[in-house]
């Protein structure tokens, strides 16, 4: 931190765009969106946000990449002939269902219904894909297809403002894991891209907001107090919910709350009711249950699109060998098999507003943004959860996250508006519990989620052995009070602590989190007294782990157990 | 107080070093700040004088209203984001240096702005301003105390 490095590796772990003191302040950042389903572009043109077109005139683009014998091609580019050819066994989508996650995750055991090739070993390591290219399995990872992909918006983004682009804002779902972001860092990363920020869509959405409201008290001399609004944001794969406290260009966001919970899951769930037996059907991944699987989702799919404007809809698809559906899906059946996902989404909102310790009533406004904004029933839960008749009207859902994260990306390059547009400023908050395994298995956290950023944070733990010389500091993010569940970002040990009876020595463990999102974990052992540490403190960037991080986390167990525990220091002036 | 936890690292570990530079720099903002800055590492006494409302730049009585603008006004000067983009050098110790301030801004807000801690704060302060309460960074013990109050007001 301390000197500009005279170097630059092009990086493990470091590809966040935390070290972006030396670009220089003309440097264009754009905005990307890149949705489970969608994908779109927007750049400040000087005086505005601008969504950009592809060549076929489109400011959505469907995000995939399709495999060939020559070169893979992606959405940006590509123009489909019919929705069919995405469902080949060629073309991988739903990457950001896919990055990050282990094998034993259920959303990847979800997406094996998917037509491609997802394998999994349950076993805590990265799943297998691979697409169908001339009848072989060719394997990729999620990391590489998302690369390709952005190197097709990168390009089309040059294409269009004729220079080139380097520095990007990224929007992400609030329930990515630290190792989830650094996945898609590195994907920027082989893309030739660096992230100014990672920013959770919702927090995109809520600048764009501020900047609406600052517009409006400059025209109409109004107030300008503090609005509260809630921001309800589902696309296909993910849905995120924030609420933020907005004055003066600044927008506060005060709580988040997401689940990996979408379009996505609907989708499937349709599909699982149209054909109960699908999974076993289709098991086998030849090349005719691609096609069958393919045929089956494009009938869906479009079923479900339907039913957000008309009341029931019907569905035919012959899947040959006899399976033919032939079915009246009408919206309260559509609502009844998804019944689950919608519960969940109520149960989202009254979390983010409990912690944000806003009461509904003190709500201005209520934001609904995403692919699933056209819903009906996601609207009827946002009126009636948040008890009131209309929605705010002033965004287009489809559009929102993209312009908000293009107006970060001005923000963050330091760029000034004349006529103060860009007078803004976001302060985030944690959307997860960082913290340590202590007091036996359990988790300890010490950076409570919905913290505002930048933040740091500090616990004292201590040895429960006498002449403990060692302690193995193991860090955890999420929202669970049993450490195995939440997602590992790394472990290092602690030596050389005095040997001294069980209870003396003060373990430090410090995090602190800046403005970019980059997690540091401090630690160290002070005896009581000393007023200089036994040995020199640990520094480390976190996460530190690698792929196969489901197996450390046994291994740690396993190989340790209990011989380098600590236990958390109770408060002594408690209020 | 959130400074302290800066000190207690600045005095622990040379690799924390950074803390330790960032806390003597001279604020941009106000003399409460540079006051806060300095005090915390190690002339203490006057620790207690720089109250969470001066850190605000605001009055005592000050309502929640003024509260709430006075972190903001000082938000959009104080949070790195702002603060690198208004220094062409962007050096990134100015970052952290922008992160401590913005931290204890935010903190003093966070107290001020709940009326329960603010009471208790309150309370605090009229003990912390007697003579015989000195915090003191040159024994272990104060640091102790300091980390204590800033742990219990943490407020989310």
């Amino acid at each position: 931190m301390a000197a500009e490095p005279a170097y630059t590796v092009a990086s493990d772990s470091e590809t966040t765009g935390e070290e972006k003191s030396s670009s220089p302040l003309s440097e264009i950042s754009i905005g990307i969106d890149i949705g489970t389903s969608q994908c779109s572009i927007a750049v400040w043109n000087g005086s505005q946000v601008e969504v950009l077109k592809n060549t076929r005139n489109q400011k959505l683009m469907r995000s995939y990449v399709t495999f060939k014998s020559d070169f893979p091609s992606g959405g940006v580019s590509n123009q489909l002939a019919h929705e069919y050819d995405m469902l080949t066994g060629a073309t991988i989508f739903n990457m950001k269902r896919l990055i990050g996650r282990l094998d034993t995750d259920s959303v990847v055991h979800a997406s094996k219904n998917l037509p491609f090739l997802v394998q999994t070993l349950n076993i805590g390591v990265r799943p297998f894909i691979a697409a169908l290219v001339n009848n072989m399995w060719r394997s990729t990872t999620p990391e590489e297809v998302l690369a390709i992909f952005l190197i097709e918006l990168r390009a089309m983004a040059e294409v269009q403002l004729k220079r080139p682009v380097r520095n990007v804002v990224l929007t992400i779902p609030v329930s990515f894991s630290r190792f989830q972001l650094s996945r898609i860092e590195r994907a920027c990363a082989m893309a030739g891209l660096h992230v100014l920020r990672l920013m959770p869509e919702p927090t995109a959405v809520a600048l764009l907001y501020a900047q609406q409201q600052q517009q409006a008290v400059h025209e109409n001399m109004g107030s300008g107090s503090e609005k509260n609004a809630l921001i309800f944001n589902m696309g296909a794969g993910y849905c995120d919910v924030a609420v933020t406290a907005t004055a003066g260009g600044v927008s506060q966001i005060k709580a988040l709350a997401g689940f990996t919970l979408g379009g996505e899951d609907m989708l499937q769930n349709i599909m699982h009711h149209l054909l109960p037996e699908m999974d076993n059907l289709f098991s086998s991944h030849g090349i005719e249950e691609i096609r069958k699987i393919g045929l089956l989702r494009v009938a869906t799919q479009d079923a479900i699109h339907k039913l957000s404007f008309q009341p029931s809809v019907q569905i035919n698809v012959d899947l040959g060998n006899g399976i033919q559906i032939c079915k009246v899906l009408d919206r309260n059946e559509f609502e009844a098999v998804n019944q689950k996902v919608f519960e969940k989404c109520a149960s989202l909102i009254g979390q983010c507003l409990r912690e944000a310790k806003v009461e509904v009533e003190d709500v201005n406004d209520v934001i609904l943004v995403g692919g699933c904004s056209y819903i009906p029933k996601i609207k009827s839960i946002l009126t009636s959860v948040c008890k009131r008749g209309e929605l705010y009207a002033e965004m287009n859902p489809l559009e929102a996250a993209v312009c908000g994260a293009a107006l970060e990306g001005a923000v963050a390059s330091g760029i000034n508006d004349p006529f103060g547009s860009l007078d803004l400023l976001t302060i985030q908050a944690t959307p997860l519990n960082i913290g340590i395994r202590a007091d036996g298995n359990s988790f300890v956290p010490i950076v409570q989620r919905n913290t505002t950023m930048p933040a740091r944070r500090e616990l004292i733990f201590t040895t429960v052995h006498d002449n403990q010389t060692e302690a193995l500091i193991i860090v955890y993010e999420g929202d669970e009070t049993v450490e195995e569940t939440n997602h590992l970002l790394g472990y290092f040990k602690i030596t050389g602590i005095p040997p001294a009876p069980k209870g003396i020595p003060e373990i430090n463990v410090c995090m602190d989190i800046d403005a970019s999102n980059v997690l540091r974990v401090f630690a160290g052992v002070i005896m009581p007294g000393a007023q200089h540490p036994a040995a020199p403190f640990m520094e480390v960037r976190m996460p530190t782990v690698d792929d196969g991080h489901g197996w450390c986390a046994e291994a740690l167990h396993r190989t340790y157990g209990s011989t380098l525990d600590l236990i958390t220091v109770q408060k002594k002036v408690q209020k | 107080m959130a400074s302290s936890i800066g000190s207690t690292f600045a005095g622990a570990a040379p690799s924390c070093a950074r803390f330790k530079h960032h806390l003597h720099q001279p604020s941009r903002i106000s003399a409460a700040h540079a006051a806060a800055g300095r005090t915390s590492t190690s002339t203490s006494h006057i620790a207690p004088q720089t109250s969470l409302y001066e850190v605000l730049g605001i009055p005592m009585g000050a309502t929640c209203q003024e509260i709430k603008v006075a972190y903001r006004r000082l938000a959009r000067v104080l949070h790195p984001d702002v603060a690198s983009s208004h220094n062409t050098t962007r050096g990134s110790q100015d970052t952290s240096a922008a992160a401590d301030e913005f931290m204890r801004v935010h903190k003093a807000y966070t107290t001020l702005s709940d009326p329960e801690k603010r009471a208790d704060y309150d309370r605090t302060l009229f003990r912390l301003r007697r003579p015989a309460y000195v915090l003191s960074a040159t024994n272990r013990g104060s640091g102790y105390y300091a980390r204590r109050t800033w742990e219990t007001d943490q407020c989310w």
